[in-house]
C-alpha cells in the first residue's frame, strides 16, 4: 500500500491554504479534488477579505500565497460598501463602507473558479518537490483506521487505498467525511442559510460608469426590505472585474416556514429597479426572418446573424475594457483603439442594416449556482476533529455572518493554515493523537480571531453600524427591538447599551438581531418613509428555471448520487419548493426526483442519502 | 557525471538496471470535421482551403498511450508527422498531451502524393532517426480524412517491429523488456473479444479508438499531475523541440517515396450517392407556438411508446 504523510480531502480556498501552508513547512500533503479539476465545484458569494483584528492574529490569503496581490485573479478591491432598504420603488440607502473596512486590510470581489486554479497552481508548484500534489477526480468514499499503527487507510472509487498518518477534510459544508465517519451530525436549517447567484455579463468600462468607481475599485451593495419576500436574509449585488455577482441569502429556517422557489427570491431581486438599472445593458435585438424565403436561406441568415452576434459580444466586450483593448493591440490584430472601434462599429452597421438587428436594453445572465451556507455562529464544531482528522473551514461549519458582515473565505483559509501548523507539529514529533494533534488544533481553532467573532458579538462592530443608521428615525425600529436598540441609536447611551447587550448574551441576541423585524419590516418602513423613488427604464426578461439549468455543465450518468429517504415527510415536500434546481416533484404523496439539474447545494441533504458515486461527477461552475 | 549517491532515488538506481523506455508517435495533421470549422464545396467535396486543420483524433488516442508510458515508466516520448509546414501545429498538439520531447516533421514537395507504402518510407526513416532506440512506436487506428489504416502496420513492418493492432491497454516489464497487451479483436464473428498478448520489445502498436490511460494509484495520478503540467509548458515553447526534415536531411531513397514510392494506382474517383432515407421525416418550422405544441405532441406519442421507470 502507498503511503503518504497528509491527505487533504477537498480542494477549495481551505483545503488549498492547508496544502500551500504544508509545504511551506516542508511537510508532504496530497490533495484529494472530486471535481474534474480545481474549482470546478466552488462558488462563493463574492468577497474574499484579508483582515486585522485588534486581539489575536489571523493568517491572511497574502501571507499564505506572497504574489497575492500582485499576481492573482482575483476581481476587485471593493472600496464601496452600501445597504439599501427597499419597498417597491422606493430606496433608501446606507453607506457601510465604514463597517466593510473594520479591521480590515482589504476586500476582494472573487470568481472561485478562477481564483482557486490559482491558488492551487501556487500550492502544487511547492507541493511536488516533496512528493506531494493535488488529484482532481478522485471521490473518497471510506476512511478506516488502523489501530495499532494509528494511521487512516482512504479508500476512493477511483484509486487502489492508501495509508496516512493524518487528514484535513475540507470537503465543504456538506461534509461527507463528516458524515461518514459520524465526527458531528448534519447541520440543522436553523444553522445554515442557503445562498443562490446569478452571474451577470457587463463590459468593465459600463462598471465602471455605472457604480462610480476607478478601474481598481470595487462596489458591493446589499439589499433588505420587500425583496426578501418576507424572509431573514437579504440581496447582494458585487461588482466583478467583468461581470457582477448577484444573489440571495436566507436562512433556511426561514425558508422552511415561508417556503419560495430560491429563484424567485434571485428574481425579486432582479426586478428591483434600483438593480435591474444596475445590470442594464445593450443587448442586440434579432431581427424577423422573411417566412416568405426558401428554407436554406432563412437557415443562412439564422446562422450568419448567430455569428454576427458573437463578433460582436467579442469585439465590445474588449473594446469596453482596458485589458480587452491592450490585448487586442498586442495581438497585432488591431493598431489603436480607434481600429477597434470601427470595427465595432461596422459589425453593429452590418448587424442592422442587412439583418435588421436592432439593439435593446436587458441584462445578460450568464451562470446560475447555489449553495449552502453555515451561519459559524449556530454550528461551528466546538472540537473540529476526530481521530487524526481536523474539519477545518465549511466543513467545520465555520464562518461568520453578523448583518452586513459576511466571511466565510478568509476564514477557511485561516483553518486550514492552522489545521496544517498543528499536523506539522505532529509530524515532527510523530504524535497523531487527538490529544497531542486534535486538541492542539481545537486550541488554534479556540484562539483565531473569528471565532471569537462567532461567540459574541463585537461591540466596536455594532458602534460602526449604528453610527451608519443615525438618521433613522427612533420610532421605525419598532417595539420588539426591546430597549437596547433604541438605546444604542442615541450616543449618550450606547456605553450602557452595549453593558446591557453582554448580560443578555449572543444567544439571547440573536433572535432579536435576525428576525423579520430587521431584515423585512424596518428596511420596507426605512424605505417608505425616507426614500427615494428609483424606477428602471425597462423590464429585464429573466431566464425561467429550466433555461438557466440548461445553461449549466453537468458531468452525468446514470447513477443518482440522492436516494429519498422518506418520500412523504414534510421536509422532503418543501424541497419541492426550495430545491433550488428544481429536482423534485410531488406524485402523489410521494416525492420524487424528477431530474438531476442538481447543483450539489445540499438543501436536501438533511432528509436524503446524498453521496457522490465517483469524482468529477456532477455540475461544473465556470465561474463559481 | 558525477552523482551523489545518497541524492539518487531507488526508483532512478530501478531505472538504471532496467534501461529506459523509448517511445514514438507518429502523428497526422487532419481536417477539422468539428461543428464550426469544416467547410464543404458546393458540389459536397471537401473544402481544404476552408477548412481548419487539426490533430486527428485518432493520432490523439496514440498521444494519450504514448503518455501513459511517461507516466508509468518515465519513457521518453518523441513524435514524427509526415505533412506540410503548417503540421507543426498537429506536433504542437500532440506534445500537449504526451510530454514529448522530441517532434520532427518530415516536409518536402518530394513527399507530395504519396500512397500509404511511400508515407510509411518517410515514416520509418524519420523514426530510426530520432534519439535512442525504439522500443515502442504508436500510430492512430486510422486518419478521419482516409481510413485505410495502412500506413501504422506498414511503418511497423517496414521497421521490423512486432506489430499489435487494436491494442486498448498494455504494460511494459521493463526488467524482462517484454510488453503485455490486450486486443480488441472480433473472433470467428463473435465482436469485442479482448485477447491479451505478451511480446518482447520492440513492438509497433496501433491503438485501438476505445483506448483509455487509467491510472490508479496515487503515485501515477501525481505522475500525471506532474508530467501533465510539464507538457503544458513544453508545448507552449514547442518550437525548443521542433525539427524539420526535408528528404535529403533525412536520406530517404528517393524512389521508395512520394509519388514514385506509391504503387497505389487510382483507377477511378466515384462520388458516394446520398442513400435515400428511410425514414419519414417530417419539417416543422418552430417559429410559432402551435408548432412547437405539434412537436411536443409528437415527441410525448414516441416517449409513450418507451417504459421509462
Amino acid at each position: 500500500m502507498e503511503k503518504y504523510d497528509v491527505a487533504i480531502i477537498g480542494g477549495g480556498s481551505a483545503g488549498l491554504a492547508a496544502l500551500k501552508q504544508l509545504s511551506n513547512l516542508g511537510k508532504q500533503a496530497i490533495l484529494l479534488e472530486a471535481g474534474t479539476k480545481i474549482g470546478a465545484k466552488n462558488i462563493s458569494g463574492g468577497i474574499l477579505y484579508s483582515k486585522k483584528p485588534n486581539n489575536g492574529r489571523v493568517i491572511n490569503v497574502e501571507e499564505i500565497y506572497e504574489n497575492f496581490l500582485n499576481d492573482a485573479p482575483f476581481e476587485r478591491k471593493i472600496t464601496k460598501y452600501i445597504l439599501h432598504s427597499t419597498s417597491k420603488d422606493k430606496v433608501y440607502s446606507m453607506d457601510l463602507t465604514a463597517a466593510h473596512d473594520y479591521q480590515s486590510n482589504f476586500g476582494c470581489t472573487v470568481l472561485l473558479n478562477k481564483l482557486n486554479s490559482w491558488f492551487a497552481k501556487q500550492a502544487v508548484e511547492s507541493s511536488q518537490k516533496l512528493g506531494g500534489g493535488i488529484i482532481p477526480g478522485v471521490h473518497v468514499h471510506s476512511i478506516t483506521w488502523n489501530e495499532q499503527k494509528g494511521t487512516s487507510i482512504i479508500q476512493t472509487d477511483e484509486l487502489e487505498e492508501f495509508e496516512v498518518k493524518a487528514i484535513i477534510a475540507a470537503d465543504g459544508v456538506n461534509s461527507e467525511v463528516a458524515d461518514m465517519v459520524g465526527a458531528r451530525p448534519k447541520f440543522t436549517p436553523t444553522q445554515l442559510y442557503q445562498g443562490v447567484k446569478v452571474i451577470i455579463k457587463l463590459p468593465e468600462d459600463e462598471i465602471n460608469k455605472r457604480f462610480g468607481i476607478g478601474v481598481d475599485e470595487g462596489a458591493a451593495h446589499l439589499f433588505a426590505g420587500d425583496v426578501t419576500l418576507n424572509h431573514i436574509g437579504g440581496g447582494f449585488l458585487y461588482t466583478n472585474r467583468e461581470t457582477l455577482s448577484v444573489g440571495a441569502v436566507y436562512h433556511f429556517d426561514s425558508l422552511l416556514s415561508n417556503p419560495t422557489e430560491p429563484y424567485n427570491l434571485i428574481d425579486a431581486l432582479l426586478k428591483n429597479p434600483m438593480v435591474s438599472e444596475f445590470i442594464k445593458d445593450q443587448v442586440p435585438v434579432k431581427g424577423e426572418i422573411n417566412k416568405g424565403l426558401p428554407q436554406e436561406e432563412q437557415l443562412r441568415i439564422r446562422f450568419a446573424v448567430a455569428k454576427l452576434i458573437k463578433n460582436w459580444n467579442e469585439i465590445r466586450g474588449a473594446y469596453l475594457s482596458s485589458s480587452g483593448r491592450e490585448r487586442l493591440i498586442n495581438s497585432g490584430k488591431y493598431k489603436t483603439v480607434e481600429d477597434i472601434q470601427t470595427a465595432l462599429l461596422s459589425t453593429q452597421d452590418q448587424m442592422s442594416k442587412t439583418y435588421g438587428v436592432t439593439f435593446g436594453t436587458d441584462y445578460v445572465e450568464m451562470e446560475y449556482g447555489a449553495k449552502l451556507v453555515p451561519d459559524g455562529k449556530r454550528c461551528r464544531m466546538k472540537k473540529p476533529f476526530f481521530k487524526n482528522i481536523l474539519f477545518i473551514g465549511d466543513a467545520a461549519g465555520r464562518g461568520v455572518f453578523v448583518g452586513p458582515r459576511i466571511e466565510g473565505l478568509n476564514v477557511g483559509i485561516d483553518d486550514g493554515v492552522r489545521a496544517a501548523n498543528a499536523i506539522a507539529r505532529a509530524l515532527d514529533k510523530d504524535d497523531f493523537s487527538e490529544k497531542y494533534l486534535g486538541e492542539y488544533y481545537s486550541q488554534l481553532v479556540e484562539e483565531s480571531p473569528y471565532t471569537i467573532d462567532m461567540k459574541q458579538i463585537d461591540k466596536d462592530y455594532l458602534k460602526i453600524f449604528l453610527d451608519a443608521a443615525k438618521d433613522v428615525p427612533r420610532d421605525i425600529i419598532g417595539s420588539r427591538y426591546g430597549p437596547i436598540l433604541k438605546m444604542m441609536s442615541s450616543g449618550t447611551l450606547r456605553g450602557i447599551a452595549i453593558k446591557f447587550a453582554n448580560i443578555l448574551g449572543y444567544e439571547r441576541l440573536l433572535p432579536i438581531i435576525e428576525s423579520e423585524d430587521t431584515y423585512v419590516k424596518v428596511p420596507m418602513r426605512l424605505a417608505e418613509r425616507l426614500g427615494t423613488s428609483v424606477s428602471s427604464s425597462y423590464s429585464p426578461s429573466i431566464p425561467s428555471i429550466a433555461d438557466r439549468i440548461a445553461k449549466l455543465n453537468y458531468n452525468d450518468d446514470h447513477k443518482s448520487h440522492i436516494k429519498v429517504l422518506n418520500s412523504n415527510s414534510e421536509f422532503m415536500k418543501e424541497m419541492v419548493t426550495l430545491c433550488p434546481a428544481k429536482c423534485y416533484s410531488e406524485e402523489g404523496e410521494k416525492v420524487v426526483i424528477q431530474h438531476e439539474g442538481c447543483l450539489d447545494c445540499g438543501t436536501c441533504s438533511q432528509e436524503t442519502e446524498w453521496r457522490h458515486p465517483r469524482g468529477e461527477k456532477g455540475i461544473h461552475y465556470q465561474y463559481g | 557525471m558525477v552523482f551523489n549517491i545518497k541524492s539518487i532515488n531507488s526508483e532512478l538506481i530501478l531505472l538504471i538496471i532496467m534501461g529506459e523506455l523509448n517511445v514514438a508517435v507518429i502523428i497526422k495533421l487532419e481536417p477539422d470535421f468539428s461543428e464550426g470549422n469544416v467547410s464543404y464545396n458546393p458540389d459536397g467535396t471537401l473544402n481544404r482551403v476552408e477548412t481548419k486543420n487539426t490533430l486527428g483524433p485518432h493520432s490523439a488516442i496514440a498521444a494519450h498511450a504514448a503518455f501513459y508510458a511517461k507516466v508509468m515508466y518515465d519513457a521518453k516520448v518523441s513524435i514524427g508527422t509526415m505533412g506540410p509546414p503548417m503540421a507543426d501545429l498537429a506536433l504542437q498538439q500532440a506534445q500537449q498531451i504526451s510530454d514529448a520531447e522530441e517532434l520532427h516533421l518530415y516536409s518536402d514537395r518530394l513527399f507530395a502524393g504519396a500512397d500509404t507504402l511511400g508515407t510509411a518510407e518517410v515514416l520509418k526513416t524519420g523514426i530510426e532517426k530520432m534519439q535512442g532506440k525504439m522500443d515502442i512506436v504508436f500510430s492512430g487506428h486510422r486518419a478521419s480524412d482516409g481510413e485505410t489504416g495502412q500506413t501504422g502496420p506498414q511503418t511497423g513492418w517496414k521497421l521490423g517491429f512486432t506489430f499489435l493492432g487494436n491494442v486498448i491497454s498494455y504494460n511494459v516489464d521493463l526488467k524482462t523488456r517484454m510488453i503485455r497487451a490486450k486486443r480488441l479483436i472480433s473472433l470467428q464473428g463473435v465482436p469485442d473479444v479482448i485477447e491479451e498478448v505478451e511480446a518482447p520489445l520492440p513492438v509497433f502498436i496501433s491503438i485501438d479508438p476505445t483506448y483509455k490511460s487509467s491510472f490508479d494509484t496515487v503515485s501515477q495520478r501525481l505522475s500525471f499531475q506532474k508530467y501533465q503540467k510539464e507538457a503544458t509548458g513544453r508545448a507552449e515553447n514547442y518550437k525548443e523541440y521542433f525539427k524539420v526534415f526535408d528528404a535529403q536531411q533525412l536520406g530517404v531513397d528517393k524512389t521508395l517515396v512520394g509519388l514514385p514510392g506509391s504503387p497505389t494506382i487510382v483507377y477511378k474517383v466515384e462520388k458516394v450517392p446520398k442513400s435515400t432515407a428511410t425514414r419519414q421525416a417530417e419539417i416543422v418550422d418552430g417559429s410559432n407556438h402551435e408548432q412547437i405544441k405539434k412537436v411536443v405532441a409528437r415527441m410525448k406519442e414516441a416517449l409513450s411508446a418507451m417504459v421509462i421507470k
